[in-house]
Formats: C-alpha cells, sequence, structure tokens
C-alpha cells in the first residue's frame, strides 16, 4: 500500500504540484482509491477553509487554493480513466503519442463510427423502420463487446506501465504509454457510440 | 464558455449538410476524426474535370457545435475554388473567422483535415500524383 502524506500542512503541495505528488503517491496507476479517500479527508481536513477563517488573508488564499487542488486532485486520480489520462498528459503523451496531429484512430473505425452514427440520425428521425432497430441492438451489444475488449488491453497496458516504472526501464514506459494513449482514443469513440446507441434506443421504446 | 455568433450560426443553420456521390470519378471524400472529443467529419467535394474547380461541397459532421460550424465554414470557403485554391484553407483561416478559443483549435485543424482528405481522395481516382498535404497534413497552429 503507498504512502501517503500524512499531513500537507503547514507545507502543503508546493504550487505546480502534479496530482500524484499532492498525495504522495508514485506515478503508478494501479491504486488504492480507499486509501486515496482516506488522505483526501485528512489532507481536506488539515488545509480546510474553516481553519483559517481568522487568518490572513493571505493565508485564506492559500487555504482555498489546497483545498481546491486537492479537490481536482482526488477527483481524477480516483476514476481509473481519468487517472490514466492525466498520467498521459503530464507524461507528455497526447493523442497517440504524436501531439497535435488528430485522425490517430484507425480509418476503419472511423468509418464504422460515421456509418453507425448516420443510422443514430434515422432512428431519431423516426420513420420506425424495424430492421433498423434490429441493426442497431446489434450494433450496440457488439460494441459494448469490444468496449470491454479495450478496457482489458488498457488494463494490460496499465500494469506494464506499473511494471516499467518500478523497474525504471524508459523504453517499456515509452511503449505502454503509446499504447495507453491509442487505446484512450478508440475507447473514446466506443463509449460515445455506446452511449448514443443506448440513449437513441432507449427513448424510442420508453425504457431500454 | 460561450460560442462566438458565426459559431452559433454556422451550428443552428448548417450550410451544405449531405451526401454526394461516393463512387462519382468527380467526388472526392473525406473522413476524419478527433479522437480527443470523439468527433467524425464526412467532407465531399465534386469537381469539375475540366476546370478543376470545385462546384459542389457537402459535409456530414457528428460532434460539437465547433466542429459542426467548422466544417460548414469549410464547405462554404471551398465551393468555387480551384483544387489548388482549396488546399491552401488554413485551420487559422477557420479559427479567426469563427472565433474559435484555444479548446476548439482541433475542431478547426479537423475541417482543414477534411477538405485535404477530400482532396486527396479525388487526386487518387483521376490518377493524380500525391504530392505533398493529402499524404502527410501539417496541422498549422494558431
Amino acid at each position: 500500500m503507498p504512502e501517503f502524506a500524512s499531513a500537507v500542512f503547514p507545507g502543503a503541495a508546493p504550487p505546480g504540484a502534479d496530482y500524484f505528488s499532492v498525495f504522495n503517491l508514485p506515478r503508478k496507476l494501479a491504486l488504492d482509491t480507499r486509501a486515496l479517500e482516506q488522505a483526501f479527508y485528512r489532507q481536506s481536513r488539515a488545509v480546510h477553509p474553516d481553519r483559517f477563517a481568522q487568518a490572513s488573508a493571505e493565508r485564506q488564499q492559500w487555504s482555498l487554493e489546497q483545498t481546491s487542488l486537492l479537490n481536482d486532485a482526488y477527483r481524477t486520480l480516483r476514476d481509473p480513466i481519468a487517472r490514466t489520462e492525466y498520467l498521459l498528459r503530464i507524461e507528455g503523451v497526447t493523442a497517440g503519442g504524436r501531439g497535435e496531429t488528430p485522425a490517430q484512430v484507425p480509418p476503419e473505425l472511423l468509418a464504422e463510427v460515421f456509418e453507425l452514427n448516420m443510422q443514430l440520425d434515422e432512428l431519431r428521425a423516426g420513420d420506425g423502420d424495424p430492421q433498423l432497430r434490429t441493426d442497431l441492438e446489434a450494433a450496440r451489444v457488439e460494441f459494448e463487446q469490444r468496449l470491454a475488449l479495450v478496457d482489458g488491453e488498457l488494463a494490460r497496458a496499465q500494469d506494464e506501465w506499473d511494471q516499467a516504472v518500478e523497474a525504471g526501464t524508459g523504453a517499456a514506459r515509452g511503449a505502454s504509454a503509446a499504447r495507453m494513449a491509442a487505446l484512450l482514443d478508440k475507447r473514446r469513440y466506443m463509449r460515445n457510440l455506446v452511449r448514443e446507441v443506448r440513449e437513441a434506443l432507449g427513448a424510442t421504446l420508453g425504457e431500454a | 464558455m460561450a460560442y462566438s455568433d458565426k459559431v452559433v450560426d454556422h451550428y443552428s443553420n448548417p450550410r451544405n449538410v449531405g451526401t454526394l456521390d461516393k463512387s462519382s470519378s468527380e467526388v472526392g471524400t473525406g473522413l476524419v476524426g478527433a479522437p480527443e472529443c470523439g468527433d467524425v467529419m464526412r467532407l465531399q467535394i465534386k469537381v469539375n474535370p475540366q476546370t478543376q474547380i470545385i462546384e459542389e461541397a457537402k459535409f456530414k459532421t457528428f460532434g460539437c457545435g465547433s466542429a459542426i460550424a467548422s466544417s460548414s465554414l469549410a464547405t462554404e470557403w471551398v465551393k468555387g475554388k480551384t483544387v489548388a485554391e482549396a488546399m491552401a484553407i488554413s485551420n487559422t483561416d477557420i479559427v479567426k473567422e469563427l472565433a474559435l478559443p484555444p479548446v476548439k483549435i482541433h475542431c478547426s485543424v479537423l475541417a482543414e483535415d477534411a477538405i485535404r482528405a477530400a482532396i486527396g481522395d479525388w487526386k487518387q481516382k483521376n490518377g493524380m500524383a500525391e504530392t505533398e498535404a493529402a499524404a502527410q497534413p501539417v496541422a498549422t497552429t494558431a
């Protein structure tokens, strides 16, 4: 179990501290969310604005900033996907590992996503074609399965990252970071699609 | 975050939404996506083989208001231009016209990529040698 900072007060997080260091955690992706929650509450109490009601304006401001940093850090780290996205960002890895250039997603996936969106539009337009519903139901099941597969691959890449951090191997870190970035890109499309298909099917049936 | 009037205008009243015949040799299709937000954008052009002028442009975008506005504007701009002129449209022009905030600049990059992808597809169909941009779209950052 990671060693959490017993208290941030009075030193607290240095300016520009990343969310992992706020909780004195290594930059690893497996983390104990119960322990994180406890550390969040403990550290929040230490810097809580109520404790500084009589303090100088400067101190009050500091307390607010620390509280808000703790909140952001906790919200980001408690969610495994947000945690991974954040890690990649502070490691300087974005979409597919190559910075600003879009279109990292495989063209076949783009075409599929586009077609499915067209079908969703038709369904929403409501011409009541029963075949369309059946197709979309099938697509929903398929995309949910593929989303689960991507999540499985992502979990493996996260493990690899953690192992590379422990072993201190830079190349392995880079490789798993790039893999995670590509998987997250894919995942974003699929998650949006699954949500929209569910919504569209639910909305036209009353309840899915 | 507030959208500019021009974004709202293009979003609520998008120009040139639709589809062109993908199989026609005069039509080029560009399908691009932005992983950051899960947007997909399809932009199609119909080119007059004699004059190389883009006579028709259609788009269909699934995404945020800025992505829809960027692609709507892109179709307006490419229409009436030659293929070479359309290649010169840059995402920074779109950013300026729509007053896109920094977090939405990738929407304009996507629209620029869509134009280039559509032109690239048209060139490929018509046996024109791939030269520069379509193979290697380089985003000009604002």
